[in-house]
């Protein structure tokens, strides 16, 4: 396009090029149209050949060092040391998480430590669970391990501060409050 | 400088049965901030704040890395910000780099853009590459 126009300006080169580029265009239209073709499909594979599914996997064999965000879902499979926003994440069987996981719909199958905050939450019969699960609806398969406190508290504007503060108080005060409650009944 | 917690080297030599680990992939709405490490292969479409280090790294068009790379082969067709170290590079027509490339052998289509130096490095820069060297970009 450059050199089309650059030709209409300057007068010596118009007489050789102008021919030229009318001349192809009326003469062989068919090669026009197929000369971008080619480089559409050589762009086109790599996209396409990477891009089939559009969920994200982590497989076993990766570890992810850092905080991981995604807007679209997760499957992961290997290891992440540090937190995971996504929408649906799938902890897969091997998988290890150390940190948090956020997200609408969590399935774990594989080891967390850290944190669970999510709409719906599936805990499998290899989960391993080590922390806090904070959700609306759980559904947990027996052989499914969990150390920590399960609150039905995902979504609430102080559900976050208040369970922190429960967790904090709730441990020392546990034991001790039972039998005392059950003592002034007595 | 963000340093990769390498352990292992670029291995120059794919490891023998090594069919069995499978490929990682992260979508175009992945964001990671930190570093990313595999011994497989892997495909970027989305953004990375750190480090990589794959076997094989397949960076899609609408990928984009700011940090170091680090793999055997790597095929870049998206935006790279950091150096570049590894044996076999194929840089896409979509390619954009900033920084260095450190490669063994290099393959550059028409149309990348490469703002970045290109040091040839002999195989044994790779097989005895256990930390990254402190140069910027």
């Amino acid at each position: 396009m450059t050199m089309f126009s650059r030709n209409d300006k300057s007068p010596e080169p118009a007489p050789a090029a102008k021919p030229q580029a009318t001349a192809t265009p009326l003469n062989n239209p068919p090669p026009a149209p197929a000369a971008p073709a080619p480089v559409e499909a050589r762009r086109a594979p790599v996209p396409s050949a990477h891009g089939a599914p559009s969920v994200s996997v982590i497989s076993k064999a990766l570890k992810i060092t850092g905080q991981l965000e995604s807007t679209e879902d997760i499957h992961i499979e290997g290891e992440v040391d540090g937190d995971i926003r996504g929408v649906a994440v799938k902890v897969g069987h091997n998988a290890k998480v150390k940190g948090t996981v956020y997200g609408e719909e969590v399935e774990l199958s594989g080891t967390v430590t850290g944190k669970i905050e999510a709409r719906k939450v599936v805990l499998t019969s290899t989960a391993h669970m080590s922390g806090d699960v904070i959700h609306q609806d759980i559904r947990i398969d027996s052989g499914a391990f969990i150390d920590g406190n399960c609150r039905p508290e995902y979504g609430k504007p102080d559900g976050r501060a208040h369970s922190v503060q429960k967790a904090v108080a709730a441990p020392p005060n546990y034991p001790s409050a039972k039998p005392a409650e059950a003592r002034s009944i007595a | 400088m963000s340093a990769l917690p390498l352990r292992a080297l670029i291995r120059t030599q794919p490891r023998r049965g090594e069919n069995g680990v499978p490929a990682s992939r992260l979508g175009s709405g992945v964001t990671i901030t930190g570093s990313v490490d595999t011994e497989g292969e892997l495909h970027i479409h989305g953004k990375v704040m750190g480090s990589v280090r794959a076997d094989r790294l397949v960076l899609a068009a609408d990928g984009d890395i700011e940090g170091d790379i680090v793999a055997r082969d790597a095929r870049i067709c998206g935006r790279v910000t950091g150096r570049v170290f590894a044996l076999n590079v194929m840089l896409d027509s979509t390619a954009n780099i900033t920084g260095r490339i450190f490669h063994h052998t290099v393959e550059v289509a028409k149309g990348a853009r490469i703002d970045a130096r290109m040091p040839w490095r002999p195989l044994n820069f790779f097989e005895t590459l256990e930390q990254l060297p402190e140069t910027q970009p």
